[in-house]
């Protein structure tokens, strides 16, 4: 099979393929020592809304400060405690585990939105979006996305609501066709996976819809019940990204997103 | 019969066919797409799980490989394992060293009889959503699967999502035909002459419309599926009964089948000739 396969969003960030990345920055006198130096997350939440955080695990370091999970009730979704701090996947820990390796001191949300029922998924996960916004989250790490023609309008009025509340959005793309949201609307960062064994490894593409490529492949993953895995999936690329972000607020506490887009942008392997 | 009994008659005979070979279509699509995921990816199983509505489960439809047969028929919550996180979340994801995660191993082992190293999970989809998984695992060549393989993996799925969505547009077909049934049988449809014609019943007795939708119905369909010694059922269900066999075996079918269609032909036109030109009903009439 030598045609290539679409969509990938990966494509543009693997090795071959990264040359076409290049192009004349328009800002060229940031580096990383001033976008990130010194900073270890401090002061800054970050939310996870994933399939739940495993509070103890040691990849977490104790600093899941808040769990609670979203349930569908008779009226729609409601937002309760979730005092059992469960992951019953691995997957919301592995993203803790990530973005906890890359700013030690931020401090971490677990928002779970996979619930045993199915029903009105999406609607689940655009209440667990707009608590984060509500509750103190300035970073979201979304490794998920919704294809519902009928909650774009409510994604997109999400996306913008946390835009100007200066909370920003990561977003895992889709490998798939076809719309998904939050993923690709212009006031979220929305990464792909590249292929380089390295946290600090991280690429721009100037042509969306995926601007950013993280580590994502044979990461090794914090995952339930306190093991480990190794994990490949545009879903680890987001945390790389949010973890990062994680850093760059804690530093630049006034930074928007979009500033906050355009350090990672101009501080981009090349 | 009128002929709207008859063109009735006619769709009912195709739509019971096509019930009867159902299963075999969607079927049988989504187990090449599982046989030739597993031949692709040289891997030790590879499953399809669908999401069912009613009982709220993923359901393991299909599976090939020679670890992959322990799978079917089994059943996981929405959101339980991998598989349940791709169906919940629409991510495709891959992890290797799996064994490693004792819960995992352990509970898979007891219902499946196999605990692989190595999964790869993708989404299927459709126009609104997720409606279920193609998982692969084990890779024999290597211990992960890689960026590559996931994205692989994904062009097998959409495979699999087309498939799921014509035999809903199958089934979609039976309820047309129920529907065109009910207008048909609305008082004065057969004066008009034409079903196209005939709209719904502006006023009238709701029990006397429920008794002429029933008698006419079971006047255009009677017999149609009765498990008589009628050729095309014989051959309908001989035909969906081989879904599990293998390719060879299909193909002289498929080669017998086109003898006996030129065959059927060369003694319809013969016996066309013979009656002067016969209604064009005239095929449906002589299986009656």
């Amino acid at each position: 099979m030598t045609e290539p396969i679409l969509p990938a969003w990966s494509e543009p960030f693997v090795e071959g393929r990264r040359s076409a990345l290049d192009r004349l920055r328009p800002i060229s006198a940031v580096d990383r020592e001033l976008v990130f130096g010194g900073s270890d997350g401090a002061g800054v939440t970050v939310a996870i809304i994933d399939s739940g955080v495993d509070g103890a695990h040691p990849a977490v370091g104790g600093r899941l400060v808040a769990s609670v999970k979203v349930e569908l009730g008779e009226d729609g979704p409601v937002v309760v405690d979730d005092p059992e701090r469960l992951d019953v996947v691995g997957h919301g820990t592995a993203c803790a585990g990530i973005i906890h390796a890359l700013a030690p001191a931020a401090d971490l949300v677990s928002v779970r939105v996979l619930g045993p029922d199915n029903r009105g998924k999406g609607a689940i996960f655009a209440a667990g979006l707009e608590w984060a916004i509500e509750h103190g989250a300035t970073v979201v790490n979304l490794s998920l996305s919704s294809r519902s023609e009928a909650l774009t309008g409510a994604f997109h009025e999400l996306a913008d609501r946390a835009y100007f509340a200066n909370v920003l959005l990561v977003c895992a793309a889709n490998n798939v066709p076809g719309p998904s949201y939050p993923s690709l609307f212009a006031s979220v960062v929305s990464v792909a996976a590249h292929d380089v064994p390295d946290a600090w490894t991280w690429y721009y593409n100037p042509r969306p819809p995926v601007e950013f490529g993280a580590r994502g492949v044979d990461v090794e993953v914090a995952w339930r019940d306190g093991g480990r895995i190794v994990a490949t999936g545009n879903s680890f690329a987001a945390p790389h990204i949010a973890g990062l972000a994680a850093l760059i607020r804690g530093k630049h506490p006034g930074a928007s997103p979009f500033e906050v887009k355009t350090m990672l942008a101009a501080t981009a392997d090349r | 019969m009128t002929r709207e009994e008859r063109l009735l008659r006619a769709i009912g005979l195709r739509a019971e066919a096509a019930r009867r070979l159902e299963g075999s279509t969607a079927g049988a699509v989504l187990r090449s797409v599982v046989e030739a995921t597993v031949a692709l990816f040289d891997a030790e199983a590879a499953s399809i799980a669908l999401y069912d509505a009613v009982t709220g489960r993923l359901v393991f439809e299909v599976a090939a490989g020679e670890q992959g047969q322990g799978v079917i028929g089994l059943s996981i919550a929405p959101d339980q394992g991998i598989a349940g996180y791709t169906f919940t979340t629409g991510q495709a994801l891959a992890v290797s060293d799996v064994e490693h995660d004792a819960r995992f191993g352990r509970a898979t082992a007891e219902r499946t009889g196999y605990v692989p190293r190595s999964i790869v999970a993708v989404p299927l989809l459709d126009d609104h959503g997720t409606i279920g998984v193609l998982q692969v695992l084990d890779k024999r060549s290597a211990a992960a699967f890689s960026l590559r393989d996931v994205e692989l993996a994904g062009v097998f799925a959409r495979q699999a999502s087309v498939a799921i969505r014509a035999s809903r547009v199958e089934r979609d077909t039976a309820a047309l035909l129920v529907a065109t049934l009910r207008r048909l049988a609305a008082p004065g449809a057969e004066t008009t002459g034409s079903p196209a014609e005939a709209g719904p019943a502006a006023d009238g007795d709701p029990a006397a419309d429920d008794a002429a939708i029933e008698n006419l119905v079971a006047r255009a369909t009677v017999d149609l599926g009765r498990d008589d010694d009628s050729g095309l059922w014989r051959l309908a269900d001989r035909v969906a009964r081989l879904r599990d066999t293998d390719p060879a075996s299909v193909d002289l079918l498929a080669d017998l089948l086109d003898v006996l269609v030129a065959r059927s032909e060369r003694e319809r036109a013969r016996r066309r000739g013979r009656a002067g030109g016969a209604g064009r009903f005239s095929a449906l009439d002589d299986d009656a």
